[in-house]
């Protein structure tokens, strides 16, 4: 009965709380990322912005221009631009147009996609100004946008 | 009629509204007081309805994946799991097992999460700030897998309409152990904290009490239901995707108040990361997508399927014309029904004590609203 | 949001793969139940006789048509008698074309029995059902639900108002009916000052 008295009134288990509290000050135990200057490492299949992806050898695009991600896309937000090559009789891609904004990294155009062309990268800076900013054009998607780098 | 002195109180209305710390969510309670004491409640809710089941209507049966997440943002692995599991049912097709035990160990890693994410947001609104780190640190270990096993942390469109998207990462069943062996020590760690604390026990004994007559009445289901006494879990009762084959009990316990509910949802941590350790040691080989159409037309029918979420009973019903879009899908939203029992829970308590009930009830706006 | 429609894409519903070439002569598939055998069902026949008008199962779940103006007899005799004493859900679906235009389904669980239950009922519109709330406490937020968006009014609730959708909005939005991209413009401009909510 005594010691429990004791405990009580000595505060006992307010003192075991802050023993796990004050254990965990030593700065071994320090988990901030100091993000901009140390960047977070994301995963492989990490679905980040969108990039049309090219042949490595040849350099042409590895877009056909099917449509297959624009009609896979729940958001509606790709227009496929294609115009069939007079010379190949095949259907070439002209114009793509990605919209970030409504974008809900799903990934279910890069499932859909049987060139694997558009892929869902690991960049997640893709903070704009505009909202025209978040439009993506063929040339953006081919080359990537780079976020901007700061001093720090 | 004795005449009013000024030490008289009157009814007073007061608007706990939709900006608010404690609220979870923009949840907008209207509180009518005599002083401190709550005479009644009125729940408005409505903030974050985005008419998610008028859009499944629109879009085809894959296409309503990823919106499906996005219920129960915190959790959102089981109500892919739900969803994919009813259009499964309509189809009349299994997930092979690999893919079944792949689900289950993503669904008790999200369960672990919402859990944690309960418990640190639940300490913060009773005022215990620290837990609420704790937590997060150790979410973030628990949606690292996620993000490596599907490439998003929080609206993961983890599941497909027949298994899964893809073969597991390398590695996947060492870092899920891993996780096991990092986190029970830790579950230890919040006990240490919380569970003899006489601020913490002041604050949720004997509060919000709801019998399980009660809970029955009203329609609760999970943790609210498993702290009034009614040893039920669909994982037992009714197991789906190879539950069955895992060994876990169902932590109970019987005085149905918000004290009981942190010690049952506890519990259910640790019973989540045995369950997982079980799975990740025996993952069995074979492939992870059963024979399904890339166009999923279901026949003509309707299912009703429910999982065990991390908030009570979340269930899908699906009515299907045969088309490839949905006819009618209806989300039964766990959080939605057991916010209903906020006005029973709080008559006669105090306005601290409403903002100890809304945290224990675990809602999500996100399931609230649809 | 610029004002007019995004200039990539046209105003119109979302597209969802190709519709299915459904020929027209065909008639409409239907569900293919089978008949639900047991002694629950044989119990509820011979005591409600022709208010149930069919009693099947589709995907191993049993359950029950009935007549409109019985389903809350049937229900408080299930929850009295059988055990069936939660009210797992309470909804609704909207068959534009028939004549009892919406289907009210409620969902029911026995605990003790560890079995589920669906009662279908067919509502015409502008009928007014019985409600559940005296038998079940929890169907008080679902009918409020299913007024709000299909617009069925039950009788007998203490307190049918919107839940999800401002008080004075107009227009039930899971009707069919009712277009995706549609909003209550009145209640738009009059509450939150802007133009259009698009």
């Amino acid at each position: 009965m005594m010691p429990a008295l004791l405990k009580k009134l000595l505060l006992a288990d307010l003192f075991e709380g802050l023993r796990v509290t004050f254990r965990s000050q030593n700065p071994k135990y320090i988990y901030t990322e100091q993000y901009p200057a140390q960047r977070p490492e994301v995963a492989e299949r990490y679905r980040g912005a969108p990039r049309l992806r090219k042949d490595p050898e040849t350099g042409k695009t590895l877009c056909n221009g099917c449509g297959a991600c624009a009609l896979a896309c729940p958001e509606d937000l790709i227009v496929v631009g294609s115009e069939r090559n007079p010379e190949t009789k095949k259907k070439e891609l002209v114009t793509y147009t990605f919209d970030l904004s409504r974008c809900m990294f799903c990934g279910l155009c890069q499932e859909a996609c049987p060139t694997d062309a558009i892929v869902l990268t690991q960049q997640f800076e893709i903070a704009t100004y505009s909202r025209e900013g978040q439009i993506w054009d063929r040339p953006m998607l081919e080359n990537g946008v780079k976020p901007t780098e700061y001093k720090c | 009629m004795p005449e009013a002195t000024f030490l008289d109180t009157t009814e007073l209305v007061l608007n706990m509204g939709p900006q608010h710390p404690s609220t979870h969510g923009v949840l907008r309670v209207v509180l009518k007081l005599d002083g401190e004491k709550v005479l009644g409640t009125d729940c408005v809710i409505g903030y974050l309805h985005r008419g998610v089941e008028k859009v499944a209507e629109n879009r085809s049966w894959v296409q309503f994946n990823p919106y499906v997440d996005r219920l129960d943002y915190v959790a959102a692995v089981s109500n892919g799991l739900a969803y994919c599991l009813a259009v499964e049912k309509l189809l009349n097709v299994e997930a092979p097992p690999r893919a079944q035990a792949v689900r289950v160990i993503l669904t008790e890693l999200n369960r672990i999460g919402s859990h944690l994410l309960w418990l640190g947001t639940h300490a913060l609104d009773i005022g215990a700030i620290t837990p609420v780190f704790y937590c997060f640190r150790e979410r973030e270990e628990s949606i690292k897998i996620l993000e490596k096993y599907c490439g998003a942390r929080l609206t993961t469109h983890a599941f497909r309409i027949g298994g899964l998207p893809a073969e597991p990462y390398d590695g996947f069943a060492r870092d899920v152990i891993a996780f096991c062996d990092m986190f029970l020590p830790k579950v230890d760690e919040y006990e240490e904290l919380l569970t003899n604390n006489r601020i913490w026990i002041g604050r949720l004994r004997n509060v919000g009490v709801l019998t399980a007559e009660e809970c029955k009445q009203y329609g609760v289901t999970g943790p609210i239901l498993r702290s009034a006494g009614v040893q039920w879990d669909i994982r037992k009762a009714m197991p789906y995707s190879g539950y069955d084959k895992y060994e876990f009990e169902i932590p109970t316990r019987t005085n149905g108040d918000t004290y009981d509910r942190y010690i049952v949802r506890i519990q259910e941590m640790r019973q989540s990361a045995r369950i997982l350790r079980q799975a990740a040691e025996s993952l069995p080989e074979g492939p992870v997508m059963a024979k399904v159409s890339k166009v999923v037309k279901p026949p003509v029918g309707e299912a009703y399927v429910s999982i065990e979420a991390p908030k009570g009973e979340l269930g899908f019903y699906v009515v299907s014309d045969g088309s490839a879009q949905p006819y009618r899908v209806r989300v039964r939203p766990p959080s939605f029904i057991n916010l209903q029992a906020l006005d029973r829970m709080v008559r006669g308590a105090l306005i601290a004590d409403v903002v100890a009930v809304i945290g224990t009830l675990d809602i999500v706006l996100g399931e609230v609203d649809r | 949001m610029p004002d007019q429609p995004n200039p990539t894409h046209p105003e119109a519903p979302a597209a969802a793969p190709p519709p299915a070439k459904a020929p027209p002569s065909k008639p409409p598939a239907i569900m293919a139940t089978t008949p639900w055998d047991g002694d629950l069902p044989r119990q509820l026949k011979e005591q409600f006789g022709d208010s149930i008008s069919e009693a099947s199962t589709y995907a191993s779940q049993n359950f029950l048509v009935v007549k409109f103006d019985a389903v809350i007899s049937i229900i408080k005799h299930l929850k009295h008698e059988a055990n069936f004493d939660y009210l797992v859900d309470i909804t609704a679906v909207d068959w534009p074309k028939r004549t009892q235009r919406f289907d009210l389904i409620y969902i029911l669980y026995s605990f003790a029995r560890n079995e589920r239950i669906r009662i279908k009922t067919a509502v015409p519109v502008a009928s007014r059902p019985e409600s559940a709330v005296s038998v079940h406490a929890t169907a008080n937020w679902l009918e409020r639900e299913v007024f709000d968006m299909f617009g069925i009014e039950f009788e007998g609730h203490p307190d049918l108002r919107r839940i999800l959708l401002p008080e004075d909005w107009n227009g039930h939005p899971l009707r069919k009916d009712y277009p995706l991209l549609q909003q209550d413009q009145g209640w738009v401009q009059a509450n939150l000052g802007i133009e259009r909510g698009q």
